[in-house]
């Protein structure tokens, strides 16, 4: 700040009024963000974790440290094995996501040159439906005697009555759903990526000989690397969380991490349990997060 | 991601609303509006002994709010011709506000909200009392009081004390369809680990019913109070069988469709679930199981902060009248607490249903309503299903 300060007051310079102050226009802007973050993510963060010590309590006069929760947490208990498999499935979701809206992203960027945006739009449209509605779709779908099922029956694949039954309330269900509610949110940075490629490049690999496919494999794929990166971050960070559509057709095996942090402040009433799923998978979050952060920021300095 | 909370929020709020859309099937809300309350008889308010240090009911701010279940904002609920005709008449319109679920109200008072009334279901009273935030009611103030089901007044007290006044009530029993399921001998809640159906069945998701069915079908002591042994040998059976599950159900519409959609054939179902189901043209049976059917149970609880400690009393004094009970049993498809209800004033389904002619139906062993647990008790329970579901 001082630095800029005297950029600012150069000499030589006629200056008529005042002084300015810039580190008051920082605080000035920086101010409103940072007093919302701490007001209502990092000041909720602390009461989590006091909840999950027990320093908090649900019911008054229950208060008083402990590490229980934590210890039960995370001395075998089937959370934690929930936990990695939330992971997993996160995992599936987000790769697959990727490569089905890397096609769309570069159709987009690449091929649909006027029409691209309207393209875009097109693609955008679901979100104009509500999520819930969205992912209730897909139990007409896929249900026992649903558009699959239905087709299945009246081809003879399947006899009637006999229905391929884990299409739906299974772990399918929420992979093939959180898949189709995210490729349009992931296809955005890598387009964005691609869109600001430099044509010139693969220009300059026709001229030297490259086919397309080399000139995809070596130029177009790793200047796009930010943005699949960025793309699967969006992906895996909420949906390691994700508690509604495996609600919705996630069935007795599909549940994931978040449902049971739902649970626990719902119906169980267990608060030092919920915050401490809570606080773990922020933690958990917080570190994927710093280390795709570094990830990124390398791969930007590496490629531009 | 708030739009998903507002989704969640949104159904459950359906699966209680529908019971709406039932009342106006089974008969015309309108009708059944006029023929409402015409008006309760008059609340002895005043001079009862005990209550010297209370104010007269003038002197208190009388701006009620009524924290309610969701569905209950059907306009004609607190309005004109409803079941709170005679206090609305006599002290104006209270404040309704809106629960989603039992702990989302638990929650919300915990952190401060005030109201003077709440609507909360019988098994979270233990929680209620021992957050220290309830009073237990002047009983000689709703002289109506006499006129409710004696099973429901008894499991409304905790430590002795009437803090809960029983107020709509339900069956829970197996609902299967008669065309697909064939229970093996008699009927049975062992329909629900029938392997014969995997795939096909439903429980409902909550943390203590299925270690209560559990405990009635394995006839254990006391299913609402099972030592920690019993619980861990009911969460290990209830691993081994939850594949035969479809889903756990959590919203009764969701429920309803995958009833009517044939993605489920045996559930833990509400007496809504079985209207729907056979107004859907299905096949089903709405069993009694040997071992007896669950009842569910809401009322009221008195918030100790209460400035209308009469209007609170007057105000239940209307909801436990046989007016208000001619009014919520067909508008809702609930059943009332009132046992007083005159029944040719009820639609004939929903006399059967409830077995409202029928009392001993009404009783254990053939019943056992929902009662309260401590806290701790609920934690012990919660945790088992909690590992049910995560295992």
């Amino acid at each position: 700040m001082a630095v800029e300060a005297e950029q600012i007051a150069r000499p030589g310079r006629v200056r008529t009024y005042r002084k300015p102050r810039p580190w008051l226009a920082t605080t000035g802007l920086l101010s409103p963000p940072v007093a919302w973050l701490g007001i209502f993510f990092l000041l909720p963060v602390v009461f989590i974790f006091l909840y999950s010590v027990n320093l908090f309590a649900f019911l008054p006069g229950t208060q008083g440290f402990t590490l229980d929760g934590w210890r039960g947490f995370l001395d075998g208990s089937p959370f934690l094995d929930l936990f990695w498999k939330s992971i997993r499935m996160s995992l599936i979701v987000s790769v697959a996501s990727v490569v089905a809206a890397y096609p769309i992203a570069y159709l987009l960027a690449l091929v649909a040159s006027k029409r691209k945006y309207v393209l875009l739009l097109l693609i955008l449209a679901p979100f104009l439906v509500s999520y819930f509605l969205r992912v209730l779709a897909w139990k007409v779908i896929l249900g026992d005697q649903g558009v699959i099922n239905t087709f299945f029956y009246w081809t003879g694949i399947r006899a009637e009555g006999d229905p391929v039954s884990w299409l739906l309330y299974s772990q399918f269900a929420v992979i093939l759903t959180l898949i189709y509610v995210y490729v349009p949110f992931v296809a955005l940075p890598i387009f964005v990526a691609l869109e600001s490629l430099d044509r010139r490049l693969l220009e300059a690999a026709a001229d030297l000989g490259a086919s397309r496919w080399q000139a995809f494999r070596r130029i177009t794929l790793p200047l796009s690397m930010p943005g699949v990166i960025a793309a699967f971050i969006f992906v895996f960070i909420p949906t390691i969380g994700e508690y509604f559509t495996p609600l919705l057709v996630g069935g007795v095996n599909g549940t994931m991490f978040g449902n049971a942090i739902a649970d626990q402040f719902g119906q169980s009433l267990n608060w030092l349990n919920g915050s401490v799923l809570s606080f773990f998978l922020l933690v958990v979050v917080g570190l994927l997060l710093a280390v795709f952060a570094r990830f990124l920021t390398f791969r930007r300095l590496a490629t531009g | 991601m708030s739009t998903e909370h507002d989704g969640e929020r949104l159904e459950r709020k359906l699966g209680r609303g529908d019971f709406l859309k039932l009342g106006a099937l089974t008969m015309g809300s309108g009708v059944l509006a006029a023929c409402g309350a015409e008006g309760a008889p008059e609340p002895a308010a005043q001079g009862t002994e005990g209550q010297e240090e209370r104010p007269p009911i003038e002197e208190e701010p009388g701006n009620l709010v009524v924290f309610e279940w969701a569905g209950y904002e059907y306009p004609a609920y607190g309005g004109k011709g409803g079941p709170l005709q005679s206090y609305v008449d006599e002290r104006g319109k209270p404040k309704f506000t809106f629960l989603t679920s039992d702990d989302q109200a638990l929650g919300r008072v915990r952190a401060g909200y005030r109201p003077d009334i709440v609507h909360p279901c019988v098994d979270y009273l233990g929680n209620w009392v021992e957050m220290g935030v309830v009073q237990p009611w002047d009983t000689s103030l709703i002289p109506s009081f006499a006129d409710l089901e004696p099973a429901l007044v008894e499991g409304g007290q905790f430590d002795g004390q009437q803090y809960f006044i029983p107020a709509d009530w339900g069956f829970s029993s197996p609902l299967y369809r008669s065309d697909m399921v064939e229970p093996d001998g008699e009927e049975s809640w062992a329909l629900f680990y029938d392997e014969r159906y995997k795939g096909k069945i439903s429980w409902w998701d909550s943390p203590l019913e299925n270690f209560v069915i559990w405990g009635y079908v394995n006839g254990v002591d006391d299913p609402w109070n099972m030592s920690d042994e019993e619980l861990d040998e009911a969460r290990d059976f209830l691993i081994s069988k939850k594949d035969l599950c479809r889903n756990f159900w959590s919203s009764q519409t969701d429920l309803d469709a995958d009833f009517a959609a044939g993605n489920v054939w045996i559930a833990y179902s509400w007496g809504g679930s079985y209207v729907a189901a056979r107004d859907a043209g299905l096949d089903v049976v709405y069993s009694e199981p040997k071992e007896g059917r669950l009842g569910w149970n809401c009322g009221f609880v008195l918030m100790e902060e209460t400035e209308n400690f009469r209007h609170a009393h007057e105000f239940i004094e209307a909801w436990s009248s046989t007016e208000s009970a001619a009014w919520i049993i067909p508008n809702y498809a609930y059943g009332h607490a009132n046992t007083a209800v005159d029944l040719t004033q009820v639609p004939k389904d929903l006399v059967e249903v409830f077995h409202l002619d029928e009392p001993a139906a009404r009783e254990e062993p053939r019943a056992h309503y929902a009662r309260p647990v401590t806290s701790a008790d609920r934690a012990r329970y919660a945790q088992r299903w909690d590992e049910v579901k995560a295992a």
